[in-house]
């Protein structure tokens, strides 16, 4: 069993090991088996890539637009979710019915007049077009709401006999219960949009404005122009790896509360 | 009846709405409005002139032999991707639940490609498997028999796509899996050992009905993975080539609109992948009424 397993774990590493030998060597061609053992310049390859091949721009890039993504989707997923909540108002079904039809509207679906908005408002090439248009989460909102219904009903009665504003019940009450659930919703938003390719790879054309996604496939431009070794784009692979796998290691168990994992 | 309702200034539960309702509408609701009006002109010389057409670009498209190529190899990507996934991991899945020393460091191990970035993924595919210097094309040439060429061979070009597609969701599968195989109760495990039933059998005949809420809820998201987060494998390895082999619907949308400048016509095709949207997630409220246990 545990042999089992040992191997499947492996093989599912497998490419990635490679990537990993393959960034510490010189030449960077591994056509055999042989060929698979670590060389001596992963200090180099790595300094490489950040430096002359603008991955420390960015990797820059991609945490400022990761960060900015996951705070403002969870500041307004907050207050949205407050409303649909605790608040009594007319058209209440309506509008979260509104912010739920959003995930029929994924980028695919709007995706020409998308850019033309974007490009319209002169955001084109900017931070504010790869985080403003990702900012409303039906998913978030959906979470946290599902979570408010959860806390104790005599909480909520205790507050209003209180008579506490909702700020504070958002800030001393709400937002405390809720910590395991927003760790790891945040660490879901985090990848997500760490790992987002498309809507960077049309709406960003500067070097100097790209993420690290993107960023990767210029290096593999560059290698079939002949200018670069295969150790470095694997060095830049690694790079761009580390972050999100960082995050789901170290925020692994809010990560699969969230996901409904009780682990043994 | 709703206790929770505490507050009820209705201009401030409006006020506390509107940053996301704003962005919604400015970037989710207007620009897919707008992609159906698009989606009846043609555009002309690289999209400055635009023509109303009606429903021409949709007859273009019911017609088109291209399109209709791109429609059969996203169904047949999404079937083989969807079924290859959900085998792969329930067997994964179910090794890890039975394990009983060790099983989180496994199921850290075999959840790691969640987050593993799908340019990265394809990358590095792109490296191993390199027709000339990757270091699994030697292996694989000898062990099938088969010249390693999928530069200019659609079928390899399809295959080499659908395993690295694979590949990376199995991740996503086994985190859902092992959540649903805590859940069902351990005396069901143990009366199927006390009966003699095999492990495989378990799995088959027990196990899986079990888990069947499940299984349907990760088919619905597998086909939306499937179907438009798989782009930047498509980009990286193959451009949907060799000869329109990898050629799937979100990357022809690609293609027209930003190579072709044919802004019209991608339009139609975003309408008609709303529909597909719609449909899958039609399907998954409907079903996620019966998996609703979010922690």
């Amino acid at each position: 069993m545990h042999g089992t397993l040992g191997f499947i774990v492996f093989v599912m590493a497998f490419p990635i090991l490679i990537a990993a030998i393959v960034s510490t060597q010189e030449v960077g061609i591994v056509a055999s088996f042989g060929d698979l053992m670590p060389g001596s310049h992963l200090f180099e390859n790595y300094q490489t890539v950040m430096t002359d091949y603008n991955f420390g721009v960015y990797l820059l890039n991609s945490f400022i637009m990761s960060i900015v993504i996951v705070v403002g989707k969870l500041a307004i997923s907050l207050l949205a979710a407050l409303a649909i909540v605790y608040y009594d108002f007319p058209f209440k079904n309506l509008m979260f019915f509104v912010i739920l039809f959003t995930l029929m509207l994924p980028v695919p679906v709007r995706f020409v007049p998308l850019f033309n908005i974007v490009t319209d408002l002169g955001w084109y090439n900017s931070m504010l077009a790869l985080t403003i248009p990702y900012l409303a989460s039906a998913t978030t909102v959906f979470l946290l709401r599902q979570h408010f219904y959860s806390i104790p009903e005599s909480i909520v009665e205790q507050a209003k006999l209180d008579g506490i504003g909702p700020f504070k019940f958002l800030f001393y009450v709400l937002i405390p219960m809720s910590k395991g659930m927003l760790a790891g919703v945040s660490v879901i938003m985090f990848i997500y949009a760490w790992n987002q390719y498309l809507w960077p790879l049309v709406i960003i054309d500067s070097q100097s404005q790209q993420v690290t996604q993107v960023g990767i496939t210029l290096l593999q431009g560059d290698i079939q122009a002949g200018e670069l070794q295969w150790s470095i784009v694997m060095a830049g692979a690694i790079i761009t790896l580390i972050p999100p796998l960082l995050a789901l290691i170290a925020f692994r168990k809010p990560l699969l509360e969230t996901f409904g994992v009780q682990q043994k | 009846m709703m206790t929770r309702e505490i507050y009820n200034r209705s201009w401030l539960a409006y006020l506390l709405l509107l940053p996301t309702l704003v962005v919604s509408v400015v970037f989710l609701y207007y620009p897919a409005i707008q992609a159906a009006h698009l989606s009846l002109y043609e555009t002309l010389q690289f999209g400055t002139v635009r023509l109303w057409t009606g429903l021409g670009n949709y007859q273009h498209l019911l017609t088109s032999s291209d399109y209709h190529s791109s429609i059969g190899v996203t169904v047949l990507f999404s079937l083989i991707v969807i079924f290859g996934v959900m085998a792969l991991s329930l067997v994964i899945s179910y090794l890890i639940y039975e394990v009983s020393v060790g099983q989180s460091s496994y199921l850290i191990a075999a959840i790691w490609p969640y987050a593993l970035p799908p340019a990265v993924a394809g990358i590095v595919f792109f490296y191993i498997i390199h027709p000339s210097l990757g270091v699994l094309t030697t292996p694989i040439e000898a062990l099938f028999g088969v010249n390693v060429d999928w530069f200019t061979n659609g079928t390899q070009a399809f295959i080499i796509v659908t395993v690295a597609v694979i590949w990376k969701q199995i991740g996503y599968n086994v985190i859902f899996m092992i959540a649903a195989l805590n859940n069902v109760p351990d005396t069901l495990g143990e009366v199927a050992d006390l009966d003699g039933v095999g492990k495989f059998k378990r799995l088959v005949r027990v196990y899986t009905p079990l888990i069947s809420p499940t299984l349907i809820f990760l088919i619905v998201m597998n086909t939306i993975y499937a179907f438009f987060h798989t782009f930047a494998f498509i980009d990286i390895l193959t451009q949907g080539g060799p000869g329109g082999a990898t050629n799937i619907m979100i990357y022809d949308l690609y293609r027209n609109a930003f190579e072709f400048n044919n802004h019209g016509l991608a339009s139609a095709q975003s309408v008609i992948l709303f529909f597909v949207v719609g449909i899958l997630m039609y399907a998954q409220l409907r079903l996620s009424d019966r998996y609703a246990h979010y922690g």
